[in-house]
């Protein structure tokens, strides 16, 4: 299953917290598809992601500070 | 003057730039070590105070600048201090941090940067001058720990440059987390310049380095400090509201000379846009500016001025301010971020379930 978090607006640290507080509901092998624009958030969260043991299938930037993350529950 | 406009502007660009590609945010470094147990923005913020000391007491060792700590104004430091972290919380960035988001587009820093000067200029030459005046005039009548310890300010900073080699070694040795990073689209300089994450405590390097340059080029303008914010930053709304060109100092082209450079980084690595904050952000942002704008004027600097200048200058106001700083972080942390999860999550677990 693949859900996906719009944070895009939000400023640090509130893009974390959003993805931490929607994974905690997820299913171990699930996707959660973070997708945000504060510049920040490119290191905080993958980061938490390989710190924490989820795997970050995709991660690119999408336009002019914008970016989309997928990470998969460990 | 022109000397003044151009090297104020050429160093304040090249912090912009470096902090910008190196994500160095102080706020989020503090915040961290109380929410997420993170240590390494402090840490980089160290190396940052361990090379600028070293490079600046050896040039005054040399004669080539000056500087004198005055007294310890502590009252002033400690609440000034602690508001200031709380505001740089609200505001989603400290004065420094604020002036680089204003370059990346993010109109909530716009809105805390008018907040900040605001209240700076409020408290420097208006009518809260009286208020800032007497709390700065209890004081301890030597600010320099090596004055009022009667040791050479050297053994204050090999015992600094120890610890912060001490925990370099140790961060060294832990084991390798590797994070996951974008496919790189662009080669050599640009690919440095532009995409590369820079790993902090590089970052702290060059910001150590560039605080250092800032003392001799701030100091052949008349200027007799190194990098400083809020000052400079009240200066701008004072300058704009007198047309008193006497008011323009070294300082003033230092910040929107970071503005500048946080833009340039920006821009060049796609990572400007104009970004409009919803309306509760906003606010929040502009209460922020106001609480750091009063809290820096009144502790005599921010966590540039005091946490990264007056610490490596080995003074007791750089230090306490430092300690107060992060602990208004942690306060204001643990109302914003913390509080709303512990309480949500005990809403969910706590109360009994009754169905229909």
């Amino acid at each position: 299953m693949q859900q996906t978090l719009e944070v895009m607006g939000q400023v640090c640290p509130f893009p974390l917290i959003e993805a931490k507080k929607v994974i905690e509901e997820l299913k171990s092998g699930d996707e959660l598809v973070i997708q945000f624009d504060c510049t920040q958030a490119t290191e905080s969260i993958p980061r938490w992601a390989a710190e924490s043991g989820h795997t970050v299938t995709n991660f690119e930037q999408l336009s002019e500070a914008a970016w989309t993350i997928t990470v998969k529950k460990k | 003057m022109l000397q003044m406009i151009l090297t104020g502007l050429l160093c304040g660009a090249l912090l912009g730039f470096v902090m910008q590609r190196g994500r160095f945010c102080l706020t989020g470094g503090f915040r961290d070590m109380y929410i997420a147990k993170d240590n390494r923005m402090f840490y980089a913020l160290l190396i940052a105070i361990a090379v600028q000391s070293i490079g600046v007491y050896s040039l005054i060792q040399l004669g080539m600048i000056e500087f004198s700590a005055g007294a310890f104004p502590w009252i002033a430091t400690i609440v000034g201090s602690f508001i200031f972290g709380i505001g740089i919380v609200f505001a989603g960035g400290c004065a420094t941090g604020t002036w680089y988001r204003a370059g990346e587009g993010l109109i909530g820093s716009w809105i805390a940067l008018f907040g900040y000067m605001v209240m700076s200029a409020i408290m420097k030459s208006g009518p809260l001058t009286p208020l800032d005046q007497s709390l700065q005039s209890v004081q301890l009548p030597k600010n320099s720990i090596a004055e009022s310890t009667g040791l050479s300010v050297w053994v204050f900073i090999s015992i600094f440059a120890a610890i912060v080699l001490w925990i370099l070694i140790k961060e060294q040795r832990k084991p390798k987390v590797v994070i996951p990073t974008m496919k790189p689209k662009r080669k050599g300089l640009a690919h440095l310049l532009f995409e590369k994450r820079w790993h902090p405590f590089f970052t702290a390097l060059i910001v150590g380095l560039i605080a250092i340059l800032a003392w001799p080029l701030s100091e052949a303008t008349g200027r007799m400090y190194g990098l400083g914010i809020t000052t400079p930053s009240a200066n701008i709304l004072q300058y704009l509201v007198t047309g008193d060109q006497k008011i323009l100092n070294w300082g003033v082209f230092l910040v929107l000379g970071i503005f500048l450079g946080s833009f340039i980084a920006a821009k060049g690595s796609r990572e400007f846009r104009f970004r409009m904050p919803d309306t509760k952000t906003g606010i929040s942002s502009f209460i922020g500016g106001i609480l750091m704008g009063f809290g820096a004027s009144l502790a005599g600097g921010c966590s540039i001025g005091n946490g990264l200048v007056m610490t490596a200058m080995m003074t007791w106001q750089g230090w306490v301010s430092l300690l107060f700083i992060i602990l208004g972080t942690w306060t204001a942390s643990y109302f914003v971020f913390v509080r709303p999860i512990v309480k949500k999550k005990s809403l969910n677990s706590g109360t009994p379930i009754t169905t229909a």
